[in-house]
Formats: structure tokens, sequence, C-alpha cells
């Protein structure tokens, strides 16, 4: 049985962090599985709402570890939320990973007027977090924006903390409600549609993030697919809004599905 | 002001912004308590710190000419040690060290056994790889709780305003989806396990806080009297639905009422 069932699917947006590799290694059958993919003539994407890297780094490490990718496949909200800050003339206060303030280096940053959060790992330290708020709560009319809404990753430690947790914290502290850029914004998935030139109904999602990958998609239109690989928890099978159109074991699976699906 | 006839059987009394103000006590406060204490009615000190455990805050007040023993004190940080032993809990404790007086006997579980989290004011904990781990064990298993001491945006410090707990709270809540049970002021718990056995409805918070120590008094049945020192801000008896039971211009009139009260009940009797 195939729940899939599109023989229209034409796009695959790929979750990157638990679905293509896990810390530093790739994850089992997944670089088989893009190869597959591309061979079948699908367009592919990587969606990311990786923040610890810019994307050259991200696509140089997908490389080292044998994906056919290049920088231009990876989708990650950095470079939305730039072009977003020229167009509206924000200054941030950046409370970001120091491995991605060199895509900020064009940005001026000086008398800030909003404050942005990203996947700041070790940056997270509380003076570090409440510098943000400092700013945040003296500004009339406070604007904070978060690379992603996610909850936590899997990393070598274990289950870490994401930004989510940390702009959930900003929010509360200064009462404001935060503006997302990434996954599960819509505007994030549709620009990236749009840019692939595919219809939401041919494109799939496949992620380990019920709510960000799964949910974001599927409220755009999308297939959602779940891995049980990264941060995957049985509780999320039995999530009580999203369902996902289809739960399989990795990427491997996921792409016997999807192409099984265009027969 | 119409008095009422109901006895008064216990009185519970906010801290920092009512009796004192860092290390001043409020104008009149040592008398009026002297005056309260003349009554015998059982009298409760409520606060939400922190930072200071019991006694700290029992050789502050004695310090500024108060009366009162040690086991009168209720905070939020006693309040939470005494949850933890009633449900035997093994905590993972991110409180200041100030604080970890009044949990002794709590602090030494190692990371295998701890089944709590515990959330106080710990700038040193308050970062990626202590409150990942915290995540961690909230999502250990069923019935981990996360402990707030109080769940404060922000306090003062003296280089401006900090994060509290809250901030923090609300981080391990969004991340793990589990909630927090709340220990200090507003939380009825709070309230309920400072009174003991008496009956809100015959009990009286006094507090310069309008949300979290008279509307949290008020909602489980209290009467709340605020008192216009401390953080007490122009217009702040209108922010709570119902008002106030009584809004005095500092605790010595608050006391006033009671004793007033407290002359008509015993008349009646």
């Amino acid at each position: 049985m195939n729940l899939l069932k599109n023989p229209r699917l034409n796009g695959v947006l790929l979750d990157v962090t638990g679905v293509l590799k896990d810390g530093g290694t790739a994850i089992h059958g997944s670089v088989e599985a893009v190869r597959k993919l591309r061979e079948a003539g699908l367009k592919i994407r990587l969606v990311t709402n990786e923040t610890q890297v810019t994307r050259r780094a991200l696509a140089e490490n997908l490389l080292d570890l044998g994906y056919p990718v290049q920088e231009l496949d990876i989708v990650s909200p950095c470079p939305a939320l730039i072009s977003f800050l020229q167009r509206e003339n924000l200054r941030p206060h950046l409370l970001v990973h120091s491995n991605v303030l060199p895509e900020f280096e064009g940005i001026d940053q000086s008398n800030p007027n909003c404050v942005v959060l990203g996947d700041a790992a070790e940056n997270f330290t509380y003076e570090h977090l409440n510098e943000a708020f400092g700013i945040l709560i003296n500004m009339k009319k406070p604007r904070l924006f978060s690379l992603g809404r996610g909850r936590y990753y899997s990393d070598k430690e274990g289950l870490m903390l994401d930004v989510g947790a940390f702009t959930a914290a900003l929010e509360y502290a200064a009462d404001v409600k935060a503006e997302i850029i990434g996954k599960p914004q819509p505007e994030f998935f549709r620009s990236t549609l749009k840019d692939m030139g595919v219809e939401p109904e041919e494109a799939v999602m496949v992620g380990d993030d019920v709510v960000s990958d799964v949910g974001g998609a599927q409220d755009c239109g999308l297939t959602g697919v779940l891995v049980r690989t990264g941060k995957y928890r049985p509780s999320d099978e039995k999530h009580p809004t999203v369902h996902p159109d289809a739960v399989v074991d990795d990427l491997a699976h996921a792409a016997n599905l999807i192409l099984e699906s265009r027969k | 002001m119409a008095s009422r006839k109901v006895p008064i059987k216990a009185v519970l009394i906010d801290l920092s912004g009512t009796l004192h103000v860092e290390n001043t006590a409020i104008p009149g406060a040592v008398d009026s308590l002297k005056k309260l204490r003349g009554t015998g009615i059982p009298i409760k000190f409520v606060t939400n710190t922190t930072k200071e455990s019991r006694r700290c805050l029992f050789e502050r007040l004695i310090g500024l000419g108060l009366e009162l023993r040690k086991d009168e004190i209720w905070s939020s940080l006693w309040a939470a040690q005494d949850l933890l032993r009633s449900r035997n809990l093994k905590p993972m404790l991110m409180v200041d060290d100030a604080a970890l007086e009044d949990f002794s006997g709590l602090t030494d579980y190692g990371e295998e056994e701890q089944n709590a989290v515990v959330i106080g004011l710990a700038p040193s904990m308050f970062n990626f790889s202590q409150l990942s781990k915290a995540f961690r064990l909230l999502l250990t298993g069923a019935g981990v709780p996360l402990i707030a001491i109080h769940c404060g945006r922000y306090y003062k410090r003296c280089d401006g305003l900090a994060l509290g707990p809250g901030p923090f709270v609300r981080a391990l809540e969004y991340a793990s989806g589990c909630h927090s049970e709340v220990v200090g002021k507003p939380s009825p718990t709070f309230f309920r396990s400072a009174l003991g056995d008496v009956d809100p409805a015959y009990a009286v918070m006094i507090g310069d806080d309008v949300k979290d120590d008279i509307g949290g008094a008020q909602a489980m049945g209290m009467r709340g009297f605020l008192v216009q020192t401390g953080k007490y801000r122009t217009g702040d008896e209108s922010r709570i639905s119902p008002g106030p039971a009584a809004v005095c211009p500092s605790f010595s009139e608050a006391v006033d009422i009671l004793l007033k009260e407290y002359a008509q009940s015993e008349g009646d009797s």
C-alpha cells in the first residue's frame, strides 16, 4: 500500500539535521536516497532551520558526507532574514551562533532597533539573554525575530534546546510576540516552492520535526512525511493536531515511498 | 469604611515593599506589627524570594526591629522545599547558592536519581548546557514535575532590569510541552499552605503587589489589603476586578482596620 499515491509528485523538500545527518555523520541510507531521488528527476531543496553554520559551510559538510548537493540547494532562514532586514531598514542586535556572524557582515548593527535570535547554542548565556531583553524592554515597539522556532534538536550530547525555547523566554519577559523566519512559517515554504517552480500539491516535505516540518508543510498544502530518525520520539505519532501523511523509519524508506507514488 | 463581623483568624503579610524597602523599615511598620501581635491573631510573613533562605530573611527582619519567629516566614523557597519533601522528590535545583540552605538534604542527588526540576534564580545555571540538561530530565518520563519558585518576568538589579525565573520556566515549558507548578504567590497552593487549617474567608493578606498579593489572595477567598508603598503605582487598585477589599496608605493603616474589626468582633462575642 502506498500512503502517498500522488503521480504529480515533482518536488522534494528535505530537512537536514535528523534526516540527512545526525551530528557529524550521515544517517544510514540517506546519501543513497538523495541520489535516487535526484536520478529520478525530482527537484530537491534542503529546507533547514539550521542557523549554527552558514549555508556554504553546511553544503561543504554535506558534500564531505557524500551528498550530491550544492549551496544553492539549501534554503535556510538567514538569507531570508537578511533581505527582510534590508527591505525594512532594520538594524539588528544579534544573538546568534558565532559561526553565522559572517552572513551579517554587510548589515548595520549600530543602535539596534530589533533583536534577532538564532540557534546560538553556547552563546545562550544569562548575560547574553539579559542584553537582548534589555534592548527589547527599552524599545517603544519591541521587534523580535526568531530564526525558526524549533523546540529541540538532537546533538552528540543528546537533545538540546533549540532557539524556540529562548524565543519563548524573551517573548514572556518583554511581553512581545516574535516574528518567525523559517519553518513552519508559510511564507518560507511558499517562496521555496516558487523558486523550484513546483505547486504545493506536487511537493512533499520529509522531516523529523512533527510540528515544524510536517505540520508546517501540510498547512501550505504539501504532503508531510515524518521520519523516525533524529529527534523523533514515539509520542510524535500521537500528536494532538498534526497527522503526518506517512511515518517511515528513515529517508531511505521515504524515498522509496516517493518513487513508488509516482508510478 | 464598613466593618465586617467576620472574626479574623490569620493575617498574611508581604515583606519587601510592605514592611520594608531594602534595609529600611516602612515608617510605622515596627510599631504596628507590635500592636497587631497584641491581638494574638496568627501571622505569617509571605514572600516570593528566589534568593534568600528563611534564616537570611529572618535575620534581616530582626535587624530592622521587627518582631517575629523564624517559623512564621513562609517564602516561595520554603514552600518549594516543603513540596519536594512532602512528595519525596529528588530535584535538579536551579536556585541561587544563597538559597540552598533551605534545601538541606535535597541538594546532592546524582543526575540518574533526579526526578524533578526546580527553577529559582540561578544566573550561573541559566545557560544552554544546563537548561538543555533540565529539559532532558523533563523528557525522561511522565511525572517529572517542573517546579517554579515563581514566574516573575524580571527584577531590578543595580545595573538595570534582569531576567527573572519566569522566562526560563517558559523556555522549558515550550520545549518540553509540560506545564509548570508555580509554588510562590499568586498560586493558590502557596496561600493555602501558608494558611494551614484556617479557612481563607477568615484571613487577610496585606501587600503592595496588586496582582500577586491581592489578586492572588482574593482569588482563593481571602480579603486583600493593598498598601500604597513599595512597588505600588497610582491606579494599581483598578488593575484587578473585584478590587482590593481595602486600599491603605501604608501597613499601619491596614493594621488599624484590622484592630477595629478585631475590637468589634470581640465586643460582639
